[in-house]
C-alpha cells in the first residue's frame, strides 16, 4: 500500500508536458553552462562539481531504508596548461568520509596523459562512470558490486591516450592491489569475492604491483565497446606475506558495450575473474573464496518522451546473472546462494540534465529454488 | 628491493617524459596551432600557397565559445575560405578545435587540436567529427539525432555541438547584417 501511494505521488510530480525546447534553448541547457556559472565568481583554474544520490529501498516484508547513500564533492585545480589536479571527496551514508579520487593529470602531448595518484581502476562501465544520472536503476548494477568491487580505486600511475584516427582510447596503469590478509584474518570471501580487500588508498600496504588496462573503441556511431584487463597478486601485511596462502593471484577480463540511438539505448557487460591459489588461501584462513567469478548483464532502455523535450522519461529493463562461486577449488563446494539472478524494471525521469528521479522494482533470486525476493526502490540523483 | 628499482626506473621515465614534451601549446596563435591550421588547409583545399589574415572579432564570447581566432585564407590576394580556432569547455578544463569553412561558410573540416582533460577526449575521433561536415549552411546539429552520442563523453559531445551551433548561428546573423 505504502508503495502504491509513493508511486502515485511520483506520478503526480511527473511533468510529462515539460516545456517544448527550441534549438536555441538546447544551446543554453547543459551541465557545462552550470559549471561555468558556478565558476564565474571563483579564482581562475578552480573547478567545482559533485554528485549525490538519496535512496529509498524497500525489500519485500522488511522495513524500508532511507539513506543518503553518497554525496561526492569534486574539486579541481588547473596549475597551468598541462597540469591539473582532480579530487573527489565522498561522504557515504552521511557519516563515512572517503577520498574517491585524487590524482594529477599531466597532458604530455596531444592525446596522451600521464596520471598519478588515487585513481579508478578501468574495469567495465560503472566503476569509471558511476554518476547517478548516467546509469539506469536506483542502485548500481549488482554485478558492479560483487564481481567488480565498485567503486574500485587504488593508488597508482599510468598512461591514458587516444588514437583519433581509429576512434580508440587506451589506458594502462600500475596499481596497488587488494589486501587479502591483514595479519589476523583473510579478507576475501565467497559471498562478495574481492570486495572486502579494497585498500582505497588508506595506509595501504603493497608488496606486489598490479596491472590494469582498458581499450575502448567508438568508431561506430552510437556504439562504444570496451575491453578491460587486470592482472596481479593480492597483498598481505608484513610477516604474513611469508606464509603460503596469504596472497592469491588475480586475472580479470571485462567486455562492455554501450549503444545509443535517438530515444533507444542499451548496454551490456561480461566479466570473468580467475583467482589462483584459493585452496591454499581457504585452508589458511577458513574462508570460502571461489576460484572463478563470472557475471554478465544486459539492459535496454527507451525514452518515452518526445525527442525534442528537455526532459527524458526513460523506461528500462535489466537482467543480471553473476556467480562468485562460478568455480571453486577442491576444498570447498559451490554455494548455490552465490549464484544470483536479478531483474530490474523501472524508470529514470530526468527532470533536467543532471537531475533525475528514479523508481524501479527488482526481483532477486539465487540458484536455490524458491529464493525469489522482491525489492522496491526509489531515489533522487544529481550530477553537476 | 627489485620492486623499488622498478619504481625508481618508472619515476625517472615519467620525469623524462614530462620534461621532453614540446613547448607550451597554450595560446591559439602558438606554433603548434598554426602548424595544425596549415596542415588542415592543405589537406582540405588544393591551394599551392596561401596566407592567413586575422578577421575582425565580431562573435561574442559565450559559455560555449570562451575565446577564438578567426582568419581569412588568402590565395593570390583574394579570400578563398575561412578558418577558426575556438576554445570550448570540457568538464573540468577547456579544449581547442578548428573549423574550416569555404566562402559560403559551409563547414569543410572540424578537428580537435588540443584536448587536455582525461575524460571526454573521444570527441577527437575523426569519424565522429565528420558528422559536422556540411552540405547546407542552414542545418543545425542536434545531439542524439544527427550528431550521435558517445557514451562516456557526453559533456564534451554536448559542448562541441553547442559550440559549433553557436558559431554557425552567430555567423548567419552577421551574414544577414552584411557584417561578414
Amino acid at each position: 500500500m505504502r508503495n502504491i501511494v509513493t508511486i502515485a505521488l511520483m506520478g503526480i510530480s511527473l511533468n510529462l508536458f515539460g516545456q517544448n525546447m527550441s534549438l536555441q534553448d538546447s544551446l543554453q541547457i547543459n551541465s557545462n553552462q552550470r559549471i561555468l556559472k558556478n565558476l564565474a565568481g571563483l579564482p581562475q583554474g578552480i573547478t567545482l562539481g559533485g554528485y549525490g544520490e538519496i535512496l529509498y529501498n524497500n525489500p519485500e516484508n522488511l522495513n524500508s531504508e532511507l539513506d543518503v547513500q553518497r554525496l561526492v564533492l569534486l574539486f579541481g585545480y588547473k596549475f597551468d596548461e598541462r597540469v591539473q589536479f582532480v579530487t573527489e571527496i565522498e561522504f557515504e551514508h552521511v557519516k563515512e568520509v572517503y577520498v574517491e579520487q585524487a590524482f594529477v593529470n599531466y597532458n604530455l602531448t596531444q592525446g596522451l596523459n600521464l596520471r598519478a595518484g588515487l585513481m579508478l581502476v578501468p574495469m567495465g562501465i560503472i566503476n569509471e562512470f558511476h554518476e547517478p544520472t548516467i546509469f539506469n536503476g536506483v542502485e548500481r548494477p549488482s554485478l558492479d558490486k560483487y564481481i567488480i568491487p565498485t567503486t574500485w580505486r587504488e593508488i597508482g600511475m599510468g598512461l591514458s591516450g587516444r588514437l583519433n584516427g581509429i576512434s580508440a582510447r587506451y589506458q594502462a596503469y600500475l596499481f596497488n592491489g587488494f589486501l587479502s590478509h591483514n595479519g589476523e584474518n583473510g579478507l576475501l570471501k565467497g559471498s562478495n569475492g574481492l570486495r572486502s580487500g579494497r585498500q582505497k588508498g588508506a595506509e595501504s600496504t603493497m608488496n606486489h604491483i598490479n596491472f590494469a588496462g582498458k581499450f575502448d573503441f567508438y568508431g561506430i556511431r552510437g556504439l562504444r565497446l570496451g575491453l578491460s584487463g587486470y592482472q596481479g597478486k593480492t597483498q598481505a601485511v608484513d610477516g604474513q606475506n611469508e606464509i603460503p596462502g596469504s596472497e592469491i593471484g588475480i586475472s580479470m577480463l571485462g567486455l562492455d558495450a554501450r549503444y545509443a540511438y535517438r530515444k533507444f539505448s542499451a548496454r551490456g557487460q561480461y566479466l570473468r575473474a580467475s583467482l589462483h591459489d584459493t585452496d591454499l588461501y581457504n585452508e589458511l584462513t577458513g574462508r570460502d573464496l571461489g576460484s572463478e567469478l563470472m557475471g554478465y548483464y544486459l539492459e535496454a532502455a527507451y525514452n518515452v518522451l518526445p525527442f525534442n523535450k528537455k526532459q527524458r522519461l526513460v523506461g528500462f529493463v535489466r537482467y543480471e546473472n553473476f556467480n562468485t562461486h562460478h568455480e571453486v577449488g577442491s576444498l570447498i563446494s559451490k554455494n548455490e546462494a552465490f549464484h544470483r539472478k536479478e531483474w530490474t524494471l523501472g524508470f529514470s525521469y530526468h527532470i533536467a540534465p543532471g537531475a533525475v528521479y528514479k523508481i524501479d522494482y527488482q526481483t532477486k533470486s539465487t540458484a536455490i529454488s524458491n529464493s525469489k525476493k522482491g525489492q522496491f526502490n526509489m531515489g533522487v540523483g544529481v550530477w553537476f | 628491493m627489485q620492486k623499488n628499482i622498478f619504481l625508481l626506473f618508472l619515476f625517472l621515465l615519467c620525469m623524462s617524459l614530462s620534461s621532453w614534451t614540446p613547448a607550451s601549446h597554450s595560446d591559439r596563435e602558438s606554433k603548434y596551432i598554426l602548424k595544425q591550421i596549415k596542415k588542415s588547409i592543405t589537406s582540405t583545399f588544393s591551394f599551392d600557397s596561401f596566407s592567413l589574415t586575422q578577421k575582425e572579432q565580431l562573435l561574442e564570447a559565450s559559455p560555449f565559445l570562451e575565446a577564438y581566432s578567426f582568419y581569412d585564407i588568402i590565395v593570390e590576394e583574394a579570400p578563398k575560405g575561412y578558418v577558426m580556432v575556438a576554445t570550448a569547455p570540457s568538464k573540468t578544463d577547456s579544449f581547442e578545435y578548428l573549423l574550416l569553412f569555404d566562402l559560403n561558410y559551409k563547414i569543410k573540416k572540424v578537428k580537435v587540436l588540443i584536448y587536455r582533460e582525461n575524460y571526454g577526449g573521444e570527441i577527437s575521433s575523426k569519424r565522429w567529427l565528420s558528422q559536422f561536415l556540411q552540405s547546407d549552411t542552414d542545418a543545425s546539429f542536434v545531439y542524439g539525432d544527427n550528431i550521435s552520442a558517445i557514451s562516456g563523453a557526453t559533456i564534451s559531445v554536448k559542448s562541441i555541438t553547442s559550440s559549433i551551433n553557436y558559431i554557425m548561428d552567430s555567423i548567419q546573423k552577421l551574414k544577414s547584417q552584411n557584417q561578414i
